[in-house]
């Protein structure tokens, strides 16, 4: 296998000028090394370095917003992420200039008919191939490219391979990133996001109640027969995550059940390397805050924020807690001014994101705040990772 | 991000213009369910009535699946609802209707390539919106 080195000289490869404006990018150029990998490429030669692929791990059940998080977290990535061009158009992965999401139904060992035959679910681990997860996600984090499966969600069959080169950013999206150890152990950093039954089903009947077929039945039956098996194999991840989106009934009106304004909660675990939770006015202190009032005129119900320091399955975590909405701008650059360690790179890069996306669900409550939050702190932990491993064959060099 | 964004090694980066124009010119036109737009303003009560005609924009194959599954999930659990085969039968539903929202989704953006563009861009001069 051969290691070469990269040179960024902008003229040598690329047609276009790369503006060299950061200063992180000199971190690149000392560390960058080119693998082939002749065998599995057919030749081509992957210039994503082993030493860079940052794996992510996002976990949540089916419906639950995987893929507006997704959205959100490439698009603080910066780039848009679209399916491989020419490839299966049933394809389930999104690639950006610096992330590649694969979605783990890929590694269904079952097919849609296997599973009627076996009467298993999606969600049960006999009806995954975590064998083959492992191997992949751990080849593309040492810089090899794999020949991915592709599950078909329209035909329930497994289709032809696709070739997944390794990204900067690798995120594996789906019911079981953080199931087994071994996956588990490769994850830089892991998202869970637990929905609460009553907005689980609020939101499904926003999805489903267009569709023939569909009744507020069909929708409650759907998520009751499935509920044994996310209880026993989904749900318990979260107590591996370094960071849980929980998304609840709001308490600002009595008795709502309407799941139009939510209660959203991060919580953050303490002590993860490279990752320091977001606080609100003082690091560690309790705190319970209506920013409506004198100074900023809010619409109704309000807006509530709690954070403060809490235990999550044994761990020391920090938790922030919105309730509410924004309904206008000035709410929502109010809020961002006052949270502390948000890893943006610009005052109001919180809002800018909030504003650039303001048509996904979520834009004015919690959920897209807070998973805007998680995404500027991925983009965070990335740098440093990557500041670190470049700096060590630097020194490796001189001696 | 300038630092992320750029490649490395001779990655070909298209520039963000190459890219629009190369989608205008390749997107499929797609028919565009003309009641789609003002869904989110229409009250909850109506949304009964919705479901007849916005219906249709998901994928036809899609959609008649998901009746189906419903249809079939509903057999299969009369005899035994805590069986595996009726969770396996209710868990077909779930990931068709997925199936049918992304599918919905996809049509949705891919319906005008300037539209999708400026959802990225919104800075640059062909996105602006004037008022008088």
């Amino acid at each position: 296998m051969a290691v070469c080195t990269a040179y960024t000289s902008p003229s040598l490869h690329s047609p276009y000028p790369i503006s060299n404006s950061s200063k992180s990018h000199h971190h690149f150029i000392l560390s960058t090394s080119c693998r082939s990998n002749r065998r599995k490429l057919r030749g081509e030669i992957s210039c994503s370095s082993e030493t860079n692929t940052v794996v992510i791990g996002l976990a949540a059940d089916s419906g639950c917003g995987k893929s507006t998080f997704m959205r959100r977290l490439t698009s603080v990535f910066g780039g848009a992420a679209e399916p491989p061009k020419g490839g299966n158009p049933d394809s389930n992965t999104l690639i950006s200039d610096t992330t590649t999401v694969i979605c783990l139904d890929d590694y269904h060992s079952l097919d849609r008919t296997g599973r009627k035959e076996k009467g298993v679910t999606a969600l049960d681990p006999k009806a995954n191939d975590f064998d083959l997860m492992y191997q992949q996600v751990k080849a593309l984090k040492e810089g090899k490219a794999v020949e991915k499966p592709i599950y078909n969600h329209v035909s329930g069959l497994l289709d032809p391979p696709e070739l997944i080169k390794p990204p900067k950013i690798l995120v594996i999206e789906g019911l079981h990133p953080m199931y087994d150890g071994r996956v588990r152990d490769l994850l830089d950093f892991s998202i869970y996001l637990d929905i609460s039954n009553e907005v689980k089903f609020a939101w499904k009947i926003q999805r489903d109640m267009a569709e023939r077929g569909h009744s507020l039945e069909s929708i409650k039956a759907s998520i009751e027969a499935r509920k044994p098996d996310f209880d026993a194999y989904i749900d318990p991840q979260k107590q591996y995550a370094d960071c849980v989106i929980e998304v609840l009934p709001t308490q600002l009106i009595p008795d709502d059940n309407e799941g139009k304004v939510l209660r959203v909660k991060l919580v953050m675990k303490e002590g993860v390397k490279y990752f320091s939770p977001v606080y609100l006015f003082d690091e560690g202190s309790t705190i319970s805050w209506i920013p409506c009032g004198r100074k900023l005129t809010c619409s109704y119900p309000g807006i509530k924020f709690f954070y403060g320091p809490d235990s999550y399955f044994d761990h020391e975590v920090s938790v922030l807690e919105m309730d509410g909405q924004f309904d206008r701008l000035d709410e929502l650059i109010y809020v961002e001014s006052h949270l502390s360690s948000l890893s943006t790179k610009f005052y109001g890069e919180v809002t800018q994101q909030m504003l650039k996306h303001a048509d996904f669900p979520g834009s004015n409550n919690g959920t897209g705040l807070f998973q805007t939050i998680v995404g500027l702190k991925i983009r965070d932990l990335f740098e440093q990772i990557i500041t670190e491993k470049s700096a060590t064959p630097a020194v490796v060099s001189k001696v | 991000m300038p630092s992320m964004a750029s490649p490395l090694s001779g990655i070909h980066l298209p520039s963000a213009a190459s890219a629009a124009s190369t989608k205008s010119a390749f997107a499929p036109v797609t028919r565009r369910s003309l009641l789609s737009p003002t869904r989110s303003l229409i009250s909850k009560r109506t949304i009964r009535l919705m479901a007849v005609y916005s219906a249709p924009t998901s994928p036809e194959g899609i959609s008649e699946k998901v009746s189906e599954s419903i249809k079939k999930a509903e057999e299969t659990c009369e005899g035994d609802p805590k069986s595996g085969e009726c969770a396996a039968a209710w868990d077909e539903v779930e990931e068709l209707s997925a199936a049918a929202s992304h599918a919905r989704d996809r049509a949705k953006s891919s319906s005008d390539p300037l539209e999708n563009y400026c959802k990225d861009n919104p800075e640059t001069k062909e996105c602006r919106t004037y008022e008088d």
